[in-house]
């Protein structure tokens, strides 16, 4: 079985990966700016403010999931130490502080119009901004550091450290009281967001995931091929 | 029409402008990640290339990555 994870099979594995989502990621991208920028309905109260939500929302949830993947996957090579869950954490990233930044700013972008100011130190933003501190340090241990073991260890020791971040920024809203609104969508109970909305929302995220898959395989390529380059003798 | 498409009731320049940066973040990070991949296959190419008759064909029998890189690299040349 463990012949399937072998670097040339994930190799082949990733070029498949890279054609499908290339084939299929400017139908969908322009079905989701469709959608968000002209068919779903303004907000009664926010009005056009919130298309903004389309990229903020997605980039959003692609921050906290790539972080809390890393976290995982820090977790499992600490203990086991797989190779591959090093690179595959090195590839993602810098993907996961590219969307956090972009979450910020987006926020930033639709704060101004709503609440009439750029930034707040309120729970959510200040704990986002964290997340985005702890992908810049994380980033900085393969930068900085040299010896593989000494990256796996303390990159591993920021993420653990980071992970304590990812619940404080989901309940952040329902424990303090916070300029951002509560979450309007719900994996478990009825989000309170309206279907016209939801729709273009799902859409915007699905061609956001694929952006993101894309570059991680894209990234994850270029590992395999820089160890092949180094061993290339040997095989 | 296309003025109050545009304009958003008001909301344009933020939502345009959230749009935009994402857009341009996005394709920044796209070209960039390409390029290094390409400088990458490239220099593993200049590798293989360097190596003997007989070492490149042991490297290419036993390396699948290694004919798929030479492979793309024969199809784009």
């Amino acid at each position: 079985m463990f012949k399937y994870f072998s670097s040339t099979n994930i190799y082949l594995l990733i070029q498949k990966l890279i054609r499908f989502i290339n084939s299929i990621f400017f139908l969908i991208l322009i079905i989701g700016l469709t959608f968000a920028l002209v068919l779903s309905p303004p907000d009664y109260l926010q009005g056009d403010a919130v298309r903004i939500m389309y990229v903020h929302v997605p980039s959003a949830w692609i921050g906290l999931a790539c972080f809390s993947v890393i976290t995982l996957l820090s977790v499992f090579n600490f203990i086991f130490k797989i190779k591959n869950f090093y690179f595959i954490n090195k590839s993602l990233s810098p993907i996961g502080l590219l969307f956090t930044c972009l979450a910020i700013i987006t926020g930033s972008l639709w704060g101004q119009p709503t609440w009439g100011t750029w930034w707040a130190w309120d729970a959510r933003l200040t704990s986002m901004l964290s997340l985005m501190f702890f992908y810049v340090f994380y980033i900085l241990t393969f930068k900085l550091l040299n010896k593989k073991d000494q990256i796996i260890k303390v990159s591993s020791i920021i993420a653990i450290i980071g992970s304590i971040n990812l619940p404080i920024i989901k309940y952040s809203v329902d424990w303090w009281t916070t300029l951002h609104q509560p979450a309007s969508i719900k994996i478990t109970g009825s989000s309170s967001i309206h279907s016209e909305m939801m729709l273009p929302l799902m859409v915007m995220a699905l061609v956001f995931l694929l952006y993101a898959a894309l570059i991680f395989l894209m990234k994850y390529k270029t590992e395999i091929i820089r160890i092949k380059k180094k061993n290339i003798k040997r095989d | 029409m296309i003025l109050s498409f545009i304009s958003m009731n008001g909301h344009g320049f933020y939502v345009w402008l959230s749009f935009g940066v994402v857009f341009i973040s996005c394709v920044v990070v796209f070209l960039k990640t390409k390029k290094t991949l390409k400088k990458y296959e490239q220099e593993f190419l200049v590798e293989l290339q360097a190596l003997t008759l007989e070492e490149k064909n042991k490297a290419l029998e036993n390396s699948k990555v290694a004919q798929q890189i030479l492979a793309t690299s024969l199809k784009i040349n």
